[in-house]
């Protein structure tokens, strides 16, 4: 998780990861910003990730995101 | 058969709609949906009459494509449970790749439609054109077409459903009833919003009870979308269509003006119209997605696209923006750019194929006609460059101390944005793209002030009590959008007043519309201009 929010921090400065639960709805996040966390994690974390989990529901916060991360690495 | 214009003519408001209301009021629950559809299936009847057919047509074949996905699925998922497990990812992947298939066949299908429809005489035409360019003697008749209303909407709506299918985002639909009750709810058939099948299917189905406070708000809503319309985009039409058709005898500050007054009517006419159909919703407790967020309030053109019809951006994002930068090919690009050119321009400049296409297609979307393609050309190139400056806009800003969050900055780049917005919109509205061109540059060649000095600028359909009457609403509308920019809810203030209050606002605002709304002689409302798309 720490890595993570390292990565968006790095990605996507400005912003407090640790609580922002609206990150897509917000507009904290925009398309490009997405596309390199994806690119980032895909790295950091030697996963896939396909365009059906690109959803809010996915990115809305830090989380979620690890959630995914957690799931993707399982399959 | 009494044709059907928009959905601010009486035939709608004095007859459809409370006629619905009415029937959905009075019927119980299982009816209620019966009735929501019977009244789409009219509504579409009224204005497309036989063409009803390719409605019908596109909503049995998507919900025919969704079982074929879902059972294909259900197969392949019988056959896992039994395969040993070396046989299992093979299984996985040839279920992948007809599932593909499927779903590849139904786009096909319903774009194709679309396509032919739609383009076919553009895409002929031009290509006869070229025939004629290379003197070679092939002339194909160019078809001549009517299109079955709110096809480009549908359609969408019809793809998101076929692809959440697809992504398993959804479950495929059994009942073709709910499938065509969100193919085809009324007050949204027209002009959108583009609904995305998660979000209203199973409320219209649904159908919940008919509730005072529902019918108060809506009909508070479609009041509002009808000052928009009768008073604003109405009022301007006379003067926009005058010196669009005949720019070639007006100076440059005549075109300016009427580009503004067209934006201005585009705007009014069109979040007008989404003020209607939201309210109609709600009267029946169905939530639509909103379409606009206060789009001139946009400090970028890439915000003003998040807040301008708000939901076929976020189509073209899900479904051709997000898709064509997660394919493979593309996915390998920003570390392939990073190397060169710095993380933050990697990731720019390998968005430029996604960003493209979703340009074209938006472009395209509005119309078959080449200042469309060049219009979504525009907001690729004002996006691209947009996001190319940011990184040196930043460093400027800190460098020379700026406050890119004080109220000087903030009011500089939202006059930039409206006026680029602006300048895409002269192009999308000329007859042609060498006339738009044409337009532009007489801004610039041929302006003077000549006609204001002699008021004759006042004697081209709307003179300077219709500009008042323009201004003075649109700054109504500007004050309540600033009170709602601060996130405070309009609405509901008013639903905490006293009675007293909210039927003075009621009675002000009706009173409003009948003394300053523009109809009757010497006034041509104009066609709801999104239908046309």
């Amino acid at each position: 998780m720490k890595q993570l929010i390292e990565i968006l921090e790095d990605v996507n400065p400005g912003v407090d990861y640790n609580t922002c639960t609206d990150l897509v709805d917000g507009g904290y996040l925009n398309s490009l910003s997405i596309l390199a966390i994806v690119a980032e994690l895909e790295e950091a974390f030697d996963i896939v990730i396909s365009t059906v989990e690109v959803t809010p529901k996915n990115f809305n916060s830090a989380q979620s995101l690890w959630e995914m991360v957690l799931r993707l690495k399982e399959e | 058969m009494l044709p059907l214009s928009s959905y601010f003519s009486l035939l709608y408001l004095a007859i459809l709609l409370p006629g619905t209301v009415l029937a959905y009021t009075v019927l119980p629950q299982k009816y209620r949906r019966a009735v929501l559809l019977l009244s789409s299936y009219a509504v579409f009847w009224l204005v497309s009459g036989k063409l009803l057919c390719y409605l019908l047509f596109s909503t049995i074949s998507v919900h025919h494509i969704g079982l074929w996905l879902e059972n294909t699925q259900l197969e392949a998922n019988r056959l896992l449970e039994t395969a040993p497990k070396e046989t299992r990812k093979d299984i996985r992947a040839r279920t992948q790749q007809r599932r593909k298939k499927i779903v590849a066949f139904g786009i096909a299908v319903q774009f194709g439609i679309l396509l032919a429809l739609k383009y076919g005489a553009f895409f002929i035409s031009n290509f006869n054109e070229l025939a004629d360019l290379m003197k070679v003697t092939v002339k194909l008749p160019v078809p001549s077409v009517i299109l079955p209303i709110g096809i480009s909407f549908y359609t969408m709506q019809a793809a998101s459903y076929m692809l959440d299918v697809y992504r398993e985002n959804i479950p495929a639909d059994r009942n073709l009833m709910r499938l065509a009750l969100y193919m085809s709810f009324f007050p949204q058939l027209m002009e959108g919003p583009i609904c995305r099948y998660s979000e209203t299917a199973q409320q219209l189905w649904d159908a919940p009870p008919m509730r005072w406070k529902n019918l108060m708000l809506g009909l508070q809503r479609i009041l509002w979308g009808i000052m928009k319309k009768m008073v604003v985009a109405d009022r301007l039409n006379l003067l926009i269509t005058e010196a669009f058709d005949n720019y070639v005898h007006y100076d440059g500050f005549m075109i300016a003006a009427a580009v503004v007054c067209y934006t201005v009517q585009l705007y009014m006419d069109f979040s007008g119209t989404m003020d209607l159909v939201l309210g109609s919703g709600q009267i029946f407790g169905i939530k639509l997605p909103e379409n606009f967020q206060r789009p001139f309030f946009s400090r970028t053109i890439q915000e003003f696209w998040r807040r301008w019809h708000i939901t076929l951006g976020a189509w073209f994002r899900d479904y051709v923006f997000y898709p064509i930068s997660l394919s493979a090919p593309i996915k390998k690009l920003p570390l392939l750019l990073q190397k060169r050119l710095g993380r933050t321009y990697g990731f720019i400049f390998s968005s430029i194929p996604a960003l493209f296409c979703v340009w074209l297609c938006n472009g395209l979307w509005h119309g078959a006609g080449w200042n469309f393609i060049f219009f979504g050309m525009y907001h690729f190139a004002l996006i691209l460059v947009e996001n190319i400056m940011e990184p040196p806009a930043v460093w400027l800003a800190k460098r020379l101390h700026i406050n890119r969050d004080g109220i000087l900055y903030r009011c500089m780049q939202i006059v930039r944005t409206a006026v680029l917005f602006c300048i895409g919109e002269l192009f999308f509205r000329a007859s042609s793209l060498k006339a738009g061109f044409a337009m532009f540059k007489k801004i610039f060649t041929d302006f003077t002030l000549a006609r204001v000095k002699d008021n004759t600028f006042f004697s081209h359909g709307a003179d300077k009590h219709d500009f008042l009457i323009v201004v003075v609403t649109l700054a109504l509308i500007l004050a309540v959008g600033c009170i709602q920019e601060r996130g405070v809810s309009v609405r509901q203030w008013i639903e905490k007043r006293n009675l007293a209050v909210r039927l003075s606002l009621w009675y002000l605002l009706i009173l409003f519309i009948v003394i300053f709304g523009a109809y009757g002689t010497g006034y041509i409302p104009v066609d709801p201009i999104y239908a046309g798309f």
